[in-house]
């Protein structure tokens, strides 16, 4: 690609310095050119991989046979859909894909707002910054290692966490095969995982508070528990409320990764969300069409999602994504 | 400039230290079981020390060889992959964030795009297959060439670079590349090395690409090479112990799965306590445009 826009480059260069009354386009075309020979294969690249793909959408209206092609198979207007709407699958993956964000949401999102909280309280900031390292640690890890991690160790035969129970004569508990401790397995590893970094913007934002604003709450006698109250966390209520807002218009997507390395068999019917069907409908079970259909689905759900959440924002008065 | 109670200051303390030793200590367990013989690993005894040490399954998993072929199909991964992503980045970032051009908009809005609505899996997959490049990396490289949320932040960053730079070296007649090499490169060293991190990050970790695209077994980067052996590990690598008699009855699944675990995460702890103010500083950037 590269050496394309190089070829291209050749071209117009000498063509352009010719003239001295030149129309407008042509000197800024002269003045900017190189920076319009950078941006073609830009073009290129987002026309031809992020583009080209939104055409390939068509399939979800056509009943797709690999010896047709996407082109030549046949039309079948919205029976991909009136399957995918009547197939008790899908109201599954659609509860627990829309239910696994809203554990998220409910127990894992305040979990880095506490955190930052109490290591803004820290006065060492030796302490402050050792703590805050070892806590990132995990968000850099990839899912396969964590997920792996976490069965390892809630295994109900060799896990540490059955161990310890073991020693408070509590019988073992199978986390990863129980339809009632699988979720929470899961919200427990996405704490793991991102609670600590997460906690970096809200930090930011509390760092950014006006020190005086203690002192004179301090002065009024306000204990560090009000101190808390009424200056800290109006001081990062508009981060709050912005994370939050973001994390709601991605109701629609559960990381593929996480919970595929963390599901199984036995808690299928809590565990399948629509990124792991449609992989194993679609790329595995080579049902394109029927997982495209899908797959549309939830894009346009999600882009309604984000549109909605970027005019609440807006209508919070704070700058919008867009 | 506060006044804590004590007794409040150090029960903060105290349970912020609990709170990053237990985000620590699965890591701790995985490493002890790792070096644990398989009769402790059984009887459930490693919590946080080796019990009864023995590198039994290191030298397991290096016999195999499987793993070190998937960690240096890894780095390579990474290291083209990231630089592809650089070099492409700063192609769309430089230009996009000189307001006199024109058509800049335009082409803003339809990246912008792009991060709202994309097509989905089974069509990207469809696409590349029929660029034939399944089996190939250049399938994982090429669809993954610039992250529309990098463009923006590195955009960003060069807006706020002061102009009058530009416009003396302008005067002088530089080119507009020659002014990116020179003058701006250099400058932006803060956005590179973060966004250097963030993409190299995630190809090291990129585990859902590789699983689609990439067949051969030879080819496969660690994470999806470590997946296939912690779903096979009881009867794949165990059996190659068989061979070997005498390894045999002090392995087990467990201790092979933790040695495997360790391998692939000893790269990431090894680089991450220099790098890690980077990332730091990349999330700020990210977050003062989103």
């Amino acid at each position: 690609m590269e050496s394309s826009a190089g070829h291209r480059a050749s071209i117009p260069i000498g063509a352009a310095g010719l003239d001295a009354q030149k129309p407008l386009w042509r000197r800024r075309w002269s003045r900017d050119k190189y920076l319009y020979l950078m941006l073609v294969p830009v073009a290129i690249y987002f026309i031809l991989f992020k583009y080209a793909p939104l055409f390939g959408e068509v399939m979800a209206f056509k009943n797709y046979r690999l010896s047709e092609g996407i082109w030549g198979s046949p039309w079948v207007g919205l029976e991909q859909f009136r399957k995918l709407f009547t197939s008790p699958d899908f109201v599954q993956i659609l509860r627990n894909t829309l239910l696994l964000n809203l554990y998220n949401l409910l127990f894992a999102f305040p979990v880095p707002i506490v955190l930052a909280l109490m290591l803004n309280e820290l006065r060492s900031e030796v302490y402050k910054r050792v703590l805050q390292n070892l806590l990132y640690i995990p968000h850099f890890m990839s899912w396969i290692v964590l997920g792996s991690i976490v069965i390892a160790v809630l295994s109900p035969s060799t896990g540490i966490v059955n161990a310890v129970l073991k020693f408070f004569g509590v019988e073992p508990i199978y986390f990863m095969a129980s339809t009632f401790w699988w979720p929470i397995s899961f919200v427990g590893s996405s704490i793991w995982r991102d609670a600590g970094f997460g906690t970096i913007l809200y930090l930011a934002a509390m760092a950014s508070v006006n020190p005086q604003l203690y002192e004179a709450a301090a002065i009024d006698g306000a204990s560090r528990w009000r101190q808390i109250w009424h200056v800290t966390l109006p001081g990062i209520r508009s981060t709050i409320a912005i994370l939050l807002v973001l994390q709601m218009g991605h109701m629609m997507d559960v990381g593929f990764e996480q919970v595929y390395t963390l599901q199984n068999s036995a808690v299928g019917s809590v565990s399948e969300v629509i990124s792991t069907y449609v992989y194993k409908r679609g790329i595995v079970g080579l049902q394109y069409s029927y997982t495209t259909a899908l797959g549309l689905f939830q894009s346009v759900v999600s882009l309604i999602l984000v549109v909605a959440v970027n005019r609440f924002i807006r209508a919070m008065g704070e700058r919008g994504l867009w | 400039m506060m006044q804590a109670s004590g007794w409040f200051r150090w029960l903060n303390t105290f349970l912020l230290g609990c709170f990053a030793c237990a985000a620590l200590f699965p890591f701790i367990n995985i490493l002890a079981v790792s070096f644990s013989s398989s009769r402790a690993i059984n009887a459930g005894e490693v919590s946080l020390w080796p019990i009864e040490f023995n590198l039994d399954a290191y030298r397991n998993l290096i016999a195999d060889g499987q793993l070190l072929v998937a960690m240096r199909n890894s780095l390579v991964i990474t290291l083209v992959g990231t630089a592809f992503n650089m070099l492409f980045t700063v192609l769309a970032a430089y230009p996009l964030s000189k307001r006199r051009l024109q058509g800049r908009n335009v082409m803003l809005m339809g990246i912008l795009f792009t991060m709202l609505f994309g097509g989905g899996l089974i069509p990207n997959f469809l696409l590349i297959s029929s660029l034939g490049l399944v089996n190939s990396y250049w399938g994982l490289w090429l669809p993954a060439l610039i992250s529309a949320y990098n463009m923006f932040v590195m955009k960003s960053f060069f807006e706020g670079l002061p102009e009058e730079l530009e416009e003396s070296a302008a005067i002088d007649g530089a080119k507009d590349w020659m002014i990116l090499w020179r003058i701006i490169l250099p400058i932006s060293m803060p956005v590179i090395a973060a966004l250097t991190l963030f993409y190299a990050v995630g190809w090291w970790n990129n585990y859902f690409n590789v699983l689609i695209y990439i067949k051969s077994t030879d080819k496969l980067s660690l994470t999806v090479k470590l997946y296939q052996m912690l779903q096979n590990v009881s009867s794949e690598l165990l059996r190659t112990t068989n061979g070997e008699g005498a390894l045999q009855t002090t392995i087990t699944p467990e201790g092979i799965r933790a040695a495997s675990i360790v391998i692939a995460v000893l790269p990431i702890l090894c680089v991450y306590p220099f790098l890690q103010k980077h990332f730091v500083k990349g999330v700020l950037m990210g977050s003062v445009k989103g």
